[in-house]
């Protein structure tokens, strides 16, 4: 029996942290496992959420626990506070795998987790297996050009989850046994401050990780005045507008709507590229898409190979047609 | 104020898929089938430096030493560093030393950092180009005992410490650490990479620079490995993505505009 545990340093349990849940219960059947699943800061404090977690994690495996670590000062996210209770939680629990969803926070803890265990780590991973009581884990490298097969021979180990990569667990139905955890934690370890937060606006009503479609622009867009077209698509299909990271780098739109490797991963029914070359770093972020449309006027860009359906065109002339054709339909559908 | 800037050495990330063939024991992309270049995120960290020695120039003189780790062939993109006008690049040699991963390169990384001190501020890019692991900056904080902040893209000096914009998944955060900190950098707007002068290119080939060895640093090789969980390479493989692009063809844009939808509709995706 081996325990996997899952932990979750985020404010809310979304999609991803279902995924990496969904991870842990796929490698606990081949691994005669156990998961169990951690919730730290406001999320434990939080009657409701906590639920979903524990009742998560019950549907993963008989008999999970859920670990609840609430303490005043995890309220706020500190990263040395965060990482200071989680090596005190790994220390009484012991897990052979520890999992964490691909989130920002969690990238950012999980190595310095990774650093005080003596552990190796896996950021971005796509594939989990257990082999003769390894674990063999599976992540796109150079730029998703390929993909490494790695072995971690002894545990723990400590991996991220890459976004949209895992099929996200549904809500469970029964509760798991809830265990609260006490941590001591020092003030003084606090090295860091958040004094600001700042939203970002999306182009659209509709989250870019959520969306079931997406149209996406890039260097080809030419200046901002392009992605308000692209909004105007994306506002009559219901969808989201990303961008690649040359279109974020050229301050066109904001960095958040950065789609790819180094983006948000994205898995919609839809995504129209328009104007984007399709190099492997942005294509990795799209790896779910279940239909991808590109417009580009060269014919020979490299997304075209991954696209279901092209249309060799510049987009000045051809998303306009696009609206209309797309207004006309809804139109349709509403009469 | 001394600034340390850690950069990479790693194959072209922008070769197409079709060029990319991998080594014959399939452990790595085989050699030579793209040029070596500095990892783009340790671009973006130099440019944050640069940035912060230029607004600083009233105040405080800041000193940019770049580091880089592994054999001499990388000293390349110290020299990539020195001609955007680093003050100093040193080259830790990896040559006959353990195999590379990220906690031998984070603790070579912070014993010349301790060999450096004082050290105001370390950047590190979010990751490589090339194995993505983003974890160095982190387990380089860890093992230095200092402030870390992930996903940063500009860096100002505050009172006692630095102002850090930060990436988050909604936008972005303003995060104040105390000094010395460590500092993961990602991309935006304001820190896009300046293009080096063609003097500072020419000064950059000739500059001399000073080689660190392991023994010298860390004392036996052998013990960087003590430990530590390491991961075992077994392959790479390389996925198939290939799909049989449909082309929409038309007289006009309204005519490839009306067939997009309707094959959409037939897909059932509209
Ligand atoms: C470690 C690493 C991480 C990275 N992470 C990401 C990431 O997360 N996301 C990401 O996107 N990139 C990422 N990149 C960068 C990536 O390699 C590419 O540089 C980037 O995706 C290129 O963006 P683009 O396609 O918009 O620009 P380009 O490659 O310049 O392509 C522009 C395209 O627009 C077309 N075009 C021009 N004008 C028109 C027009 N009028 N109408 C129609 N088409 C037109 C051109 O034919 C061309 O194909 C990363 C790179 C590295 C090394
Ligand atoms: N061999 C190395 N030499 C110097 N810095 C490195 C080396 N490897 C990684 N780094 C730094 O750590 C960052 C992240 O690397 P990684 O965690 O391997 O993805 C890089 O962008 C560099 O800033």
């Amino acid at each position: 029996m081996r325990l996997i545990l899952v932990v979750l340093p985020t404010p809310e349990i979304g999609r991803s942290e279902r995924e990496a849940i969904g991870a842990a219960r796929a490698l606990a059947t081949a691994f005669d496992g156990e998961v169990n699943v951690a919730l730290i800061g406001p999320v434990a404090e939080s009657i409701a959420a906590y639920r979903v977690g524990a009742s998560l994690a019950s549907e993963a495996s008989a008999n999970a626990r859920t670990f609840l670590i609430a303490h005043p000062m995890l309220r706020e996210y500190a990263p040395e506070l965060y990482v200071s209770a989680l090596e005190q939680l790994l220390a009484a629990v012991r897990p052979d795998v520890v999992l964490f969803p691909g989130r920002t926070i969690a990238l950012e803890i999980a190595p310095r987790l990774a650093y005080r265990l003596g552990t190796a780590m896996v950021t971005d991973a796509i594939g989990l297996r257990a082999e003769d009581g390894a674990v063999v884990i599976t992540k796109p490298v150079y730029g998703g050009k390929a993909h490494a097969v790695v072995v971690a021979p002894r545990p723990p180990v400590v991996v991220c989850v890459r976004p949209r990569a895992f099929d996200p667990i549904k809500e469970g139905i029964a509760e798991g046994g809830i265990r609260w955890i006490e941590v001591t934690l020092d003030p003084l370890l606090r090295r860091t401050r958040l004094l600001e937060r700042i939203q970002e606006e999306s182009a659209t009503d509709t989250a870019l990780e959520e969306a079931r479609i997406i149209v996406s622009g890039g260097r080809g867009m030419g200046g901002p005045e392009g992605f308000q077209l692209l909004g105007e698509l994306a506002r009559w299909l219901g969808g989201a507008v990303g961008a690649s990271r040359a279109a974020c780098d050229a301050g066109w739109v904001p960095a958040s709507w950065q789609i790819g490797q180094t983006g948000k991963k994205v898995a919609p029914d839809l995504y129209i590229a328009v104007g984007i070359s399709g190099a492997s770093q942005h294509v990795v972020g799209i790896s779910g898409a279940r239909c991808i449309v590109a417009i580009n006027k060269d014919s020979r860009a490299p997304i075209f190979k991954v696209a279901d359906l092209g249309i060799v065109e510049e987009y000045e002339r051809v998303v306009p047609a696009l609206i209309e054709e797309v207004k006309r339909l809804r139109g349709a559908e509403r009469a | 104020m001394r600034v340390v800037v850690c950069v990479t050495q790693i194959l072209d990330p922008e070769i197409p898929p079709s060029e990319f063939r991998l080594n014959a024991e399939r452990t790595a992309a085989a050699e030579g089938i793209g040029q070596q270049v500095i990892s783009i995120f340790d671009e973006n960290a130099l440019e944050v430096a640069l940035q912060l020695r230029e607004r600083m120039i009233e105040r405080e003189q800041v000193e940019i030493v770049a580091l880089t780790v592994g054999p001499s062939s990388s000293a390349d993109v110290l020299r990539k560093a020195l001609s955007l006008r680093a003050d100093r690049a040193i080259l830790i040699s990896s040559e006959g030393g353990p195999s590379l991963d990220g906690f031998v390169v984070a603790r070579l990384l912070a014993a010349a950092v301790g060999k450096l001190s004082p050290v105001d501020l370390v950047l590190c890019g979010r990751e490589t180009g090339d194995w993505h692991g983003g974890q160095v900056g982190s387990f380089l904080a860890e093992a230095l005992g200092w402030a870390c902040v992930n996903f940063v893209s500009r860096i100002e000096v505050s009172e006692g410490g630095f102002l850090m914009r930060r990436q988050s998944d909604e936008g972005w955060e303003i995060v104040w650490a105390m000094r010395p900190a460590v500092a993961t950098i990602t991309n935006d707007e304001a820190n896009v990479p300046r293009l080096p002068k063609v003097r500072d290119t020419m000064l950059a080939a000739r500059a001399p620079i000073p080689v660190w060895t392991i023994s010298e640093l860390v004392g036996d090789a052998a013990e960087l490995w003590g430990g530590s969980g390491r991961l075992r390479m077994r392959e790479l493989v390389i996925p198939s993505t290939s799909k049989a692009c449909e082309w929409i063809e038309g007289e006009t844009v309204q005519e490839k505009a009306a067939r997009l939808v309707r094959a959409l509709q037939e897909r059932r995706i509209l």
